[in-house]
């Protein structure tokens, strides 16, 4: 990797990361927004977490996984648990680490 | 401080994640340096990994720079929900902010705002917690480059999954909200059939809540 591609890729990526958060933030919160925009705005988050789970459990690394043994899938269930009874992301993400190491050995 | 302590499950997610890229970037050919900077100055998560994976493939910079601006569009959802509750927040905290992020801090801050407590320091709080977590993780794993190992073998790979399942089940609390989530996760399903990368997921969440904000209540 050429030294000059590699700082393009990283002071590139700077530039665009940093201008795509900040220029909905920069425009948006000086300005009153409609209620009906308010409310769109209520459910992308729900929306995005969603449709974020569903592709990294179902479709992990880009492929689906549609079977019964697809750690990835039996893993989320006692990590939503967790989380739901406890509130904390950390215990739930140490319940989901492990019952999909678990999992992975058992299912091969 | 308070918002170091929102943050604190961010950083732990952070940095093994941030060790495996930058695992990822040394092995592409990227230095110490350049992964690290990488890193502090995108926090950009899948897009740092598709964009090193993306530049190591092709050797096409505007191809790799399209690709990581591709699947970073959904900080454009975020921001702008964020916005609102940013009225009157200086400048510079608003770009620092704006830097910090991420689809974890967004959803720690979103919850935080919710029940009325989120302000600039907290947010501040928690994004600088995570961005340091991130460029730690990303530093250790490119200095210790293969002696660490596959990071997958300690199951690094749920980490992100587990996240945002926790993130979900946080976002869920009246009817709606699950209706629009079981929505958007099917849209985003049967979308990525046909649309490459993160597409599916931006699309799916647009879909989503514009059917929710257009039917009846």
């Amino acid at each position: 990797m050429s030294p000059t591609l590699a700082w393009g890729l990283v002071l590139g990526m700077a530039i665009t990361n940093t201008v795509i958060r900040l220029v909905p933030i920069a425009a948006i919160s000086r300005l009153e927004l409609p209620e009906i925009a308010h409310r769109w705005l209520s459910y992308i988050p729900v929306s995005v977490m969603a449709a974020i789970v569903a592709t990294q459990v179902l479709r992990p690394g880009g492929n689906w996984m549609l079977r019964p043994d697809n750690p990835y899938l039996l893993a989320s269930v006692p990590t939503a648990i967790v989380y739901h009874f406890t509130r904390s992301f950390f215990g739930a993400i140490v319940a989901g680490i492990l019952s999909f190491l678990a999992l992975r050995y058992l299912l091969g | 401080m308070r918002g170091a302590r929102l943050g604190l499950p961010i950083f732990l997610v952070y940095m093994p994640v941030g060790m495996a890229f930058g695992l990822a970037a040394t092995a592409a050919g990227f230095t110490f340096a350049q992964a690290t900077a990488c890193s502090a100055l995108a926090l950009a998560g899948a897009g740092q990994f598709i964009g090193v994976a993306a530049l190591a493939g092709s050797g096409n910079l505007a191809a790799a720079l399209i690709a990581t601006g591709v699947v970073n569009l959904r900080y454009l959802l975020f921001s702008a929900t964020l916005a609102p509750h940013l009225k009157g927040v200086p400048r510079w905290q608003q770009l620092l902010l704006a830097h910090t992020l991420t689809d974890e801090t967004f959803a720690v801050n979103i919850a935080d705002a919710r029940v009325g407590r989120a302000d600039r320091f907290s947010m501040t709080g928690v994004g600088l917690i995570s961005w340091f977590g991130w460029t730690l993780g990303t530093a250790i794993g490119a200095a210790a480059g293969s002696a660490i190992g596959d990071p997958s073998k300690w199951g690094v790979d749920f980490a992100m999954p587990a996240m945002f399942i926790a993130l979900l089940v946080g976002q869920i609390t009246r009817r709606r909200e699950f209706v629009a989530g079981a929505l958007a996760a099917v849209l985003a399903l049967v979308l990525s059939a046909w649309l490459p990368g993160q597409w599916p997921v931006v699309a799916g969440a647009i879909a989503a809540a514009t059917v929710m904000t257009v039917t009846p209540r």
